[in-house]
């Protein structure tokens, strides 16, 4: 369970990215976040990866509050949440291979273990044919694909996506929507962030709707209105 | 493997790659640590050397007191005992008169003419001496000031180390050395302020190059340790290879130079000083002074530099 409790973001006196959110995501939810750009999509998920801290108010996930967490406590936090982004965030001189198993080791991982759980991820994510890769030899979709496996190295109990398909087109952002919905149906709680309707309206899913960052409508089987 | 060695060996291993990856920062940083290490090393040296000079030179130097012909030997051997009391005198040896005869003919023993003369004098015409030796050359001028008081002029009749060349050459010494040790200690602060400063730049471009690296290693949830350990174990390796060639550089030039050096300030009779000998009795402490330094300064700068990105 994640909860927000009255939390807000402020990073100058007339400039506030979060106002007074509060908002409870049980486990295994399938969140849409959406909302203009600058609304605070990214601020949200910023907050619960403990990139951002809150000015005011509670953050707790699974029992944990986050709020005012500790330096040495975040790489802990950032182990259970995986992390999506619009621009993949890859290592270019890195085989596909590598960058998901560079997400292990850096963790402490076991060589056997990463070397047993990588492969398997890669068949997850439908790239285990392109294990040896490297990034600049890819497409879009696939890039995102490989950057969905790194967030999994660690099997997180969330995944957060920063507007994953961004940069990606109709087709391909369709094909990691499967894959986000695939891993949410695995026990994975999944955020994501997007301003594409199209996508949002075919989930079918919980929607939360931020505006100049307050959350204005959360629905069920929502769609995407702004 | 424990996850401790299974990280501490990645971080090693990262560290390696970044060393060859960034080869030409690497040994601008390592060039400059070099630097340092040897004049550190050379000042280091050229104090012990000095002081064994100077030690050797303050061992044949004495003040010498000439006592007036008709002073009887128990005034002589009570002002010997009083000043063998003062704390910055280390010997008094008292030479009386018959004794210093004795010296006189056994040095000329060979010289006929010599003997002949002294056969041909009533009295000992060799006066009283007392020998000198001061526990600092610095004290011979408070020494020989005493013995000029007015209680001692019925008795003395001269004092023989004022304006002689040997105070000469013991001043030169002291100010020989004391400027070594002062313009080690001013070079080996500047030196370190330099190697400090070039590192952490160059710690910095280094950091600039794997930031994306680093930025991905935060996102996936790598300890701090991760992220900076493997600059600080590279800025070590660059500290570590410095002072292994700084060493091999020190320890062949003073091979090189020793025997010229022992045979210009020693008496070659006398198994005289080899700085080189020296060395190699001192290697541990030699090399472990380097290391010290050159890892400390390595390990501050890297330290700073990582914390100062990982910050902002």
């Amino acid at each position: 369970m994640i909860s927000f409790t009255n939390v807000s973001k402020v990073y100058g006196p007339e400039s506030a990215a979060l106002d007074e959110v509060s908002l409870e995501i049980p486990t295994g939810d399938f969140v849409s976040i959406v909302g203009q750009s600058g609304a605070g999509k990214s601020t949200l998920l910023k907050l619960l990866s403990a990139e951002e801290a809150a000015s005011t108010g509670e953050i707790i996930i699974d029992g944990w509050d986050i709020t005012n967490i500790r330096r040495w406590q975040i790489p802990h936090l950032r182990r259970q949440i995986g992390v999506v982004f619009q621009d993949f965030k890859l290592l270019q001189k890195r085989t596909v291979l590598e960058n998901v198993a560079f997400a292990m080791e850096v963790g402490g991982a076991p060589t056997k273990e990463i070397r047993d759980t990588v492969p398997h991820i890669l068949k997850l994510v439908n790239l285990l044919d392109k294990a040896e890769s490297y990034p600049t030899e890819m497409s879009g979709g696939e890039k995102q694909r490989v950057a969905i496996a790194r967030a999994l190295a660690y099997k997180p109990q969330i995944l957060l996506a920063d507007e994953p398909t961004g940069n990606l087109d109709a087709l391909h952002s369709w094909d990691i929507v499967q894959l986000l919905i695939k891993i949410n149906k695995l026990g994975t709680t999944v955020l994501l962030a997007t301003h594409n309707d199209d996508i949002v309206n075919a989930l079918k899913k919980r929607v939360v709707t931020i505006s100049q960052g307050k959350v204005v409508s959360d629905q069920q089987d929502g769609t995407y209105k702004l | 493997m424990s996850t401790l060695g299974i990280s501490f060996a990645r971080i090693t291993r990262t560290a390696f790659v970044n060393f060859w990856r960034n080869i030409w920062l690497s040994v601008a940083t390592m060039v400059i640590m070099i630097i340092t290490l040897l004049m550190i090393s050379f000042l280091y040296f050229a104090n012990v050397f000095g002081s064994e000079v100077l030690q050797t030179i303050e061992q044949k130097v004495d003040l010498s007191v000439t006592f007036k012909e008709d002073v009887q030997d128990q005034y002589i051997t009570t002002i010997a005992d009083e000043l063998k009391l003062r704390d910055d005198i280390a010997d008094v040896r008292v030479i009386s008169s018959d004794r210093a005869l004795e010296i006189f003919r056994a040095r000329h023993a060979d010289d006929p003419l010599i003997e002949e003369s002294l056969q041909e004098l009533e009295d000992n015409p060799l006066p009283a001496n007392l020998f000198i030796v001061a526990t600092d050359p610095q004290h011979y001028a408070n020494i020989a000031k005493h013995l000029e008081a007015e209680k001692y002029s019925p008795f003395i009749d001269q004092v023989d180390f004022e304006n002689t060349e040997t105070e000469r050459v013991v001043e030169k010494l002291i100010a020989y050395t004391t400027s070594v040790k002062n313009g080690a200690l001013v070079v080996t602060g500047l030196f370190s302020l330099l190697v400090v400063l070039i590192m952490f730049n160059t710690l910095r471009l280094a950091i600039y190059s794997f930031r994306e690296e680093i930025d991905i290693m935060r996102l996936v949830g790598a300890s701090r340790w991760f992220v900076q350990g493997p600059f600080i174990i590279e800025a070590i390796l660059v500290a570590l290879v410095a002072v292994v060639i700084s060493s091999a550089i020190s320890f062949a030039t003073l091979r090189a130079i020793s025997p010229t050096l022992s045979t210009y300030f020693f008496d070659v009779q006398q198994s005289p000083f080899s700085i080189y000998d020296y060395a190699v009795t001192n290697i541990e402490s030699v090399i472990g002074l380097q290391v010290v330094l050159a890892v400390g300064l390595a390990g501050i700068s890297s330290l700073v530099a990582v914390r100062r990105y990982l910050r902002n």
